[in-house]
């Protein structure tokens, strides 16, 4: 119970009674708000839109395995079969690739945003530049053209082969490959936001902290870290969900030596015909993607970021 | 005088305003009521529901001029996920359905989800076909043999694929699919990811037919061979040009399962050594399963009425040829029985489809058909991959 119903309850009963109708009265008020009219329509039709299919899936998810209907009796059963059988595999290659992509992601991108802020000046956009043009083509396409590079005879082997006379095998279908493909493709939704926190650090607070005697690591781990540290959450948070939702680079890049959680889900939509197995995986997974996000947004101050503080 | 920001720029009274949003409102319901009575016929647009190549440009492009057709094509990714999407009423949105043979005859038909052609119309053009499919094709009709469902095109063997410099096509097809299974053959393979079929040649490589009821015991043997399988495999992917490319480069030897079309843009290619294989060892001697695209019209309130042309359309010599060579993937056409059809292909084109022992590998082929056991086989597949040992 929040600390304003607490007050509400320890008070009065008449001062109760006078507070109750004037909330409600306010609410009212806010609903005739033109502002708020105005909105509504396209409220309503985002509610719809966004929360719509995900309700539906969390429906599904409830409804006898093999079923298209949504309106057969809820069971648990979907659940119970994820539990006792091996999907915790899935799960668990998921999560741990994605941790390690935010990780070294992490280690590649601070110190290149923090390039990008405080060394290139002007140029630093040049870098945003080349590292954001490769997001305008299709990741399927740039895996694709990294098969061609790691492939046996490909690009590397090739060139390793053909110059050095050194025999390299096949690159591809490892699960170091699945990493290497997140990495690649995850990278920018990594880099921007910590550039945006590395912004964020006032210049003068640095200095300050050197002129008081401050060493440069200690200006990284006192100054520059914490006060970037709403940019590298967002990054790493941005990073960690969209890597443990993907399949694309297991899939072509890895030959499914790992299988992530989506590859699961899309089996059962697909070739399973299992829709309410895989709308149970799916509800498995948004409550740990929102578990997560939840957890990281509690340590962020959104206001701060953007400058409402 | 006071600047005014964007919105207060707009220098209407309430009344106007109100006026316009009126105006604008009645134009958008009047429109919408133009476009559905103009859309009711449908005459000028198409909706094709199909496996890849009747997606392709070439195929559709010469039928949007001629026809002035706004065609829209869409690939795609199974069989049962496109029946069950016209089960969940995407009847309204396609005009044609492509499958493989046996989902029109046991299940949509049954279903009402497509309606019969018109024999008057479409009976002749089954005089071109070859001779394994003549009238009355078992596949094309209804279960009473009163009904055409739909009509044949592509087709095609399907066993496992090999690169026959290192292992000999007459190996493979007397040791059978054992030679995928043995241990010496670990990392040499990869699992060709179309779920059905890998389904449909295990069991066939386990001694028995995939079309028939399975007991727990051939279940039991078919999970051990399924998880060898999976474990063994250099690599699993549901993309042939990546398994090709691997047998290309010599990564790999062979490709289970593997079918004609799979491999047939490499032949094309230049890379004769690479080809479709069916064993001769297996259940009732077809230890293949062979595969022919049954094109159908949906039961859509409102069929477009160029449906039917396009059907029509494709039974066309060049437009057969097209077909048979849309991008990217090369596949024989039952057409191919009429001269009109044979005259349009090259040597080369006919190699690549492996036409020389075409007919020796579709009789050892049992023909496509619905998988009784396919939940409790799949869920052991998706087991075998997700615990695969790499």
């Amino acid at each position: 119970m929040s600390r304003a119903s607490d007050f509400a309850a320890e008070a009065p009963a008449p001062l109760r009674a006078i507070r109750a109708p004037s909330r409600l009265a306010s609410l009212g008020r806010w609903f005739a708000e033109p502002g708020v009219v105005a909105a509504a329509p396209l409220a309503l039709l985002m509610l719809g839109g966004f929360l719509g299919p995900l309700l539906l899936v969390v429906v599904f998810a409830f409804m006898p395995g093999g079923t298209f209907s949504i309106l057969q009796v809820p069971t648990l059963a979907n659940f119970v079969e994820i539990v006792a059988n091996s999907y915790y595999l899935s799960f668990l290659a998921s999560l741990w690739l994605a941790a390690l992509t935010v990780v070294i992601c992490l280690v590649v991108c601070y110190p290149v945003a923090f390039a990008m802020v405080r060394v290139f000046g002007r140029h630093g956009s040049i870098l945003a530049l080349l590292i954001t043009a490769p997001l305008f083509v299709a990741d399927n396409l740039r895996l694709m053209g990294w098969v061609l590079f790691l492939v046996k005879g490909g690009v590397v082997s090739g060139s390793l082969q053909t110059w050095f006379g050194i025999e390299v095998d096949s690159m591809l279908y490892t699960s170091g490959a699945t990493l290497f493909g997140l990495v690649y493709i995850y990278l920018p939704f990594m880099l921007f936001p910590i550039i945006m926190g590395i912004s964020m650090v006032p210049e003068q607070m640095r200095e300050a902290a050197f002129d008081l005697g401050a060493t440069r690591f200690q200006v990284l781990r006192e100054v520059d870290v914490p006060l970037a540290m709403p940019g590298i959450l967002i990054g790493s948070l941005m990073t960690f969900i969209l890597a443990a939702g993907s399949l694309t680079e297991a899939r072509t890049l890895g030959g499914n030596a790992v299988t992530m959680i989506a590859m699961d889900i899309q089996k059962e939509f697909g070739f399973a015909q299992n829709w309410p197995k895989g709308s149970a995986l799916a509800v498995l997974m948004i409550l740990l993607a929102g578990a997560l996000a939840v957890t990281a947004l509690k340590r962020i101050d959104l206001d701060l970021i953007f400058g409402r503080k | 005088m006071k600047r005014k920001n964007l919105l207060q720029s707009f220098s209407q009274s309430r009344r106007e305003f109100l006026h316009m949003s009126a105006a604008i409102a009645g134009s958008i319901a009047a429109s919408s009521t133009m476009s559905r009575s103009a859309f009711a016929a449908r005459e000028n647009e198409l909706n094709i529901y199909c496996w890849e190549g009747y997606n392709s440009d070439k195929v559709l492009d010469p039928f949007r001029k001629e026809f002035k057709t706004n065609v829209k094509a869409q690939g795609l990714i199974s069989d049962p996920d496109a029946v069950n999407k016209l089960r969940a009423g995407e009847t309204k949105v396609w005009d044609i359905i492509n499958l493989n043979n046996a989902w029109g005859r046991r299940q949509l038909f049954p279903e009402n989800l497509i309606v019969p052609l018109d024999q008057a119309r479409f009976k002749p053009k089954w005089d071109m076909v070859l001779p394994e499919f003549k009238w009355p094709y078992y596949w094309a009709m209804s279960n009473d043999g009163k009904n055409l469902l739909g009509m044949v095109q592509r087709f095609g063997p399907s066993g496992v694929n090999v690169n026959t410099d290192k292992i000999s096509r007459e190996t493979v097809q007397n040791d059978g699919y054992e030679i995928f299974l043995a241990d010496d053959f670990k990392g040499k393979y990869a699992v060709l990811m179309y779920d059905d079929w890998v389904i449909m040649h295990l069991c066939m490589a386990c001694g028995f037919s995939p079309f028939d009821n399975l007991s727990d015991a051939q279940i039991a043997t078919y999970e051990t061979a399924m998880r060898k399988l999976i474990n063994n495999a250099a690599f699993l992917s549901d993309d042939m040009n990546a398994i090709a490319l691997g047998m290309v480069n010599g990564s790999i030897i062979g490709s289970f399962p593997g079918s004609t079309y799979t491999v047939s843009a490499a032949r094309f290619d230049g890379n004769a050594n690479l080809r479709c294989v069916i064993p001769k060892k297996g259940p009732n001697n077809k230890p293949g399963v062979c595969w022919m695209e049954l094109t159908s019209t949906v039961n859509n309130p409102e069929l477009s009425p160029r449906a039917a042309d396009f059907l029509e359309y494709c039974y066309r010599p060049e437009v057969c040829k097209n077909v048979s060579f849309a991008e990217g993937t090369y596949n024989p056409v039952t057409q191919m029985g009429d001269k009109r059809v044979m005259a349009l292909y090259s040597k080369e084109e006919l190699d690549a489809i492996q036409f020389d022992t075409l007919d020796e590998d579709m009789a050892l082929c049992s023909d496509f058909d619905i998988i009784p056991n396919y939940p409790k086989l799949h869920e052991i597949f998706a087991t075998a991959v997700r615990e695969r040992k790499a």
